[in-house]
């Protein structure tokens, strides 16, 4: 008989980037050593997408490090690999040592993004593992979900036997103890769950009572944290290929659009020196010739020049690059963009017009703006400008005000350096109003409304030269936002949805909008109709999770917004959210 | 410069040969091999690598220059402590110059894991392969240089280099021929040869005496 090996490697050499399915990274952690129980990380997109996943990349070491306990992973074929799986009857098994994901004890998805969830499901399909919970016997492991969509874990929640609300570094691992002493014990399914639910951030459905309160999971002490130091080095290019140090957690801005902000909050930051250590450490152990530093607005983070004077001489010496990525135009320093490599300055002032950034707390101010100026003296030609669109209480005018704001740049540009030439590009996003935010009652755009604003600026962006102008797709974000904000319904779409066809939606060229369509209407919705307005005293599916951030906090800003005010940053002292409850605020 | 002669195995034969460039340039990063690196603008390391391999083909017998001052036992040391899995290294040689590998190497050998058969070649040798989902016919009969036998395998010489034939290329005549079943993965190169004056001489034994 063929051995699984064999059979593998017949099909390897069929499919496109075969090095996606082999494993065999360096700095695997021992998979030869003892194990009690072992835990198969999931991310349900492809290999180079899911590898720069540095959320997967802590865990996964947290686990490893672990006497007794093994972590694998495993990423979602990509179409043609999933074909001759299927062909040849090969079940999906993980990257390390090929283990069928089946015979896990535990397998533990990570959810960022709502239009991954089919390719949840996709690659629950491939492992042969019944969708719903309540399918599942004590033969098959226990399905975990993390990651940032457990912000609202009620469209996946079904899918799953428990979802970790938060940081998953102490939870999951003790999860995995849980479950692996339970099967020793002989425990069955509920008796296990029953112990999980004690774990903090754990959210278990099936044992899950009206009232009760899930309290989101924080890591108590950031600082010390473990962190994957020796990290996989990808077998192909990876989309983020390099040494990721994450500087802190959480965002001090308060943008009220943002999920992340407000999600990751308490604001705890890392010290520069414990960084400086571990992007050295990273880069000697993994080889990489680039250290990017990762958090949700880089530039605000108190230990920046120290950070950046303890590598400069590193970096220089074993020719390695420092990026330096999402600067806030407010933070932005002129001695920041001397040493970098000049191709191009991104930045996100997101709305056109002072009024709206401040009704959606961008502290952004037209001074600001101007200041980008010295970016230009300092040798910049090309720049990113980011915005969103459709935000609440937003009118054309604010639409005229992106393309005021790049006529103000080539005029700036053009007083610095005495020529035109100015590169700009407009990238405008659709807003979508997300659970955990002071716009999660909003109502979004209708899609016309997208299509005819999205038209609207194209045009008048048109008439200045030197703008190119990008936008999302519209129909990717209506589903995007009925799902965020969607209810335990929404799991039979999703299901419906991938029995059609859809999965890989996050792919342009993959997305089959009139399949969603038709989901929504099997399942008797009309996805108009979940993104509308919510009413403020309705309950919401995601109120049960307490992440720290009160819903009073958020009605509070809400209303601010509608009135116009900003709320300061809380480096400049706290603003009373809430969040410090579950953990200090490193910054005020 | 020096030249080291590693492998092409297991897991690695599916890495491709530009994923493989990125590879090395950081086992030699973590290896902390002195390498220098070009001039200009974004400098690179002075890796030179001999012709890529084809995906899934096995090899025991792959070349890498390395522009590095330092001593050639110490980099094999250090290159094999720090590579991947199916990556290592046997071999270190000192050159006084650049072999030029992608230039000058103009023939491989490949087992073939059947037992050896006497290969007519005298009116040619037609094969016929997929490529981009299109069957394609080819004469081949003067890129294959030998038919050997080794250890009762057979081993055949093939084109490398500006002139070439992929191994793989064959399985669909070879197999048909004797019939096998053997796929890409089933072949494996063990030498590879510079031309000198129309001679062909062995990778290993033109480094050693390269002066
Ligand atoms: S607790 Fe205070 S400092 Fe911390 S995030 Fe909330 S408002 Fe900001």
């Amino acid at each position: 008989m063929q051995s699984f090996d064999d059979k593998l490697n017949s099909i390897l050499l069929n499919v496109e980037k075969p090095a996606r399915y082999v494993g065999g990274e360096w700095n695997t952690p021992d998979m030869t050593k003892h194990r009690e129980g072992d835990f198969c990380f999931c991310f349900p997109e492809v290999y180079e997408i899911g590898m720069s996943n540095l959320g997967v990349a802590i865990l996964y070491d947290i686990i490893n490090k672990e006497p007794g306990f093994v972590a694998e992973r495993c990423y979602a074929p990509w179409h043609d690999m999933g074909e001759e799986m299927r062909k040849h009857d090969i079940s999906l098994f993980s990257l390390e040592t090929r283990k069928p994901l089946k015979d896990f004890t535990v397998v533990g998805f990570s959810v960022g993004f709502e239009l991954l969830y089919t390719n949840v499901l996709y690659m629950f399909d491939l492992a042969g593992i019944p969708f719903r919970a309540k399918d599942r016997d004590e033969s098959y492991p226990i399905m975990l979900a993390g990651g940032p969509c457990s912000v609202n874990p009620a469209p996946f929640a079904d899918f799953f036997d428990v979802i970790v609300c938060g940081e998953g570094e102490v939870a999951d691992l003790a999860i995995l103890k849980i479950v692996t002493e339970g099967k020793k014990q002989g425990l069955s399914k509920s008796e296990i769950l029953a112990r999980i639910k004690n774990v903090q951030g754990a959210y278990v459905p099936a044992l899950h009572k009206d009232g009760e309160t899930v309290v989101k999971a924080v890591i108590p002490d950031f600082e010390n944290a473990p962190y994957p130091e020796h990290p996989l080095v990808p077998n192909i290019e990876a989309v983020h290929d390099r040494a990721t140090v994450e500087l802190y957690r959480g965002c001090a801005s308060g943008c009220r659009f943002c999920q992340a902000g407000f999600w990751y909050r308490p604001i705890r930051e890392r010290s520069a020196e414990r960084c400086v250590a571990l992007a050295k450490e990273m880069v000697e152990s993994a080889g990489f010739d680039e250290i990017s530093l990762c958090s949700l607005s880089t530039s605000d983070y108190t230990g920046l020049e120290q950070l950046e004077e303890g590598l400069s001489a590193f970096c220089k010496e074993k020719n390695v690059n420092l990026s330096l990525p999402s600067l806030r135009i407010s933070s932005f320093k002129p001695e920041m963009a001397k040493d970098v490599k000049k191709n191009s300055l991104t930045f996100a002032p997101e709305a056109g017009t002072q009024r709206l950034r401040d009704v959606i707390n961008k502290n952004v101010s037209e001074e600001e703006i101007e200041k980008i100026a010295v970016a230009f003296e300092a040798g910049y030609e090309s720049i990113k400008l980011y915005f969103m669109m459709g935000l609440p209480t937003e009118t054309d005018e604010d639409l005229d005000g992106i393309v005021e704001i790049c006529k103000k740049l080539k005029w700036l540009y053009y007083q610095k350096r005495h020529k035109r030439g100015l590169n700009i590009s407009v990238s405008c996003a659709v807003f979508i109003p997300k659970p955990c935010t002071p716009f999660q009652w909003e109502a979004q755009i209708s899609l016309e409304e997208m299509h005819r604003r999205q038209m609207y600026l194209r045009e008048r962006l048109r008439a200045v030269k030197g703008v190119s102008f990008s936008y999302h797709g519209a129909e990717t974000s209506v589903l995007e936002g009925a799902l965020a904000r969607g209810d335990e319904k929404l799991s039979y779409v999703v299901e419906k949805a991938y029995k059609l066809g859809a999965k890989f939606d996050c792919w342009t060229e993959y997305f089959k909008w009139d399949v969603w369509q038709k989901a929504f209407a099997e399942c008797g919705l009309k996805m108009e109709d979940c993104v509308g307005a919510i009413d403020t005293d309705k309950a919401l599916p995601w109120d049960f999770i307490d992440t720290g951030v009160s819903k009073k906090y958020l009605l509070a800003q809400r209303n601010l917004a509608y009135q116009g005010i900003t709320t300061k940053n809380c480096r400049e002292g706290c603003n009373g959210c809430g969040a410090n409850k579950l953990g200090r605020c490193t910054i005020c | 410069m020096l030249v080291l002669k590693y492998e092409k195995t297991a897991r690695a034969c599916f890495i491709s040969h530009i994923d493989l460039l990125k590879h090395t340039e950081r086992t030699i990063r973590r290896a902390e091999i002195p390498v220098k690196f070009s001039n200009g603008y974004s400098p690179h390391a002075l890796l030179f690598f001999s012709a890529p391999l084809a995906l899934g083909v096995s090899s025991k017998a792959e070349y890498l220059a390395i522009d590095a001052d330092m001593s050639a036992s110490e980099l094999l040391a250090r290159y094999n402590t720090s590579c991947a899995e199916g990556l290592k290294a046997s071999k270190v040689f000192e050159c006084s110059k650049n072999p030029n590998l992608q230039g000058k190497v103009v023939a491989s050998d490949y087992i073939f894991p059947i037992k050896y058969h006497d290969i007519d070649l005298s009116n040619g040798f037609e094969i016929e392969y997929v490529r981009k989902g299109e069957t394609k016919k080819e004469e081949v009969g003067s890129k294959i240089f030998a038919v050997k036998n080794v250890d009762g395998k057979l081993c055949l010489c093939l084109a490398t280099g500006n002139t070439n034939l992929r191994p793989d290329r064959l399985l669909g005549m070879l197999n048909a021929m004797f019939g096998a079943n053997m796929k890409a993965t089933d072949i494996v190169k063990v030498a590879q040869y510079f031309k000198v004056d129309d001679r062909l001489i062995e990778a290993d034994e033109y480094l050693d005496n390269l002066e």
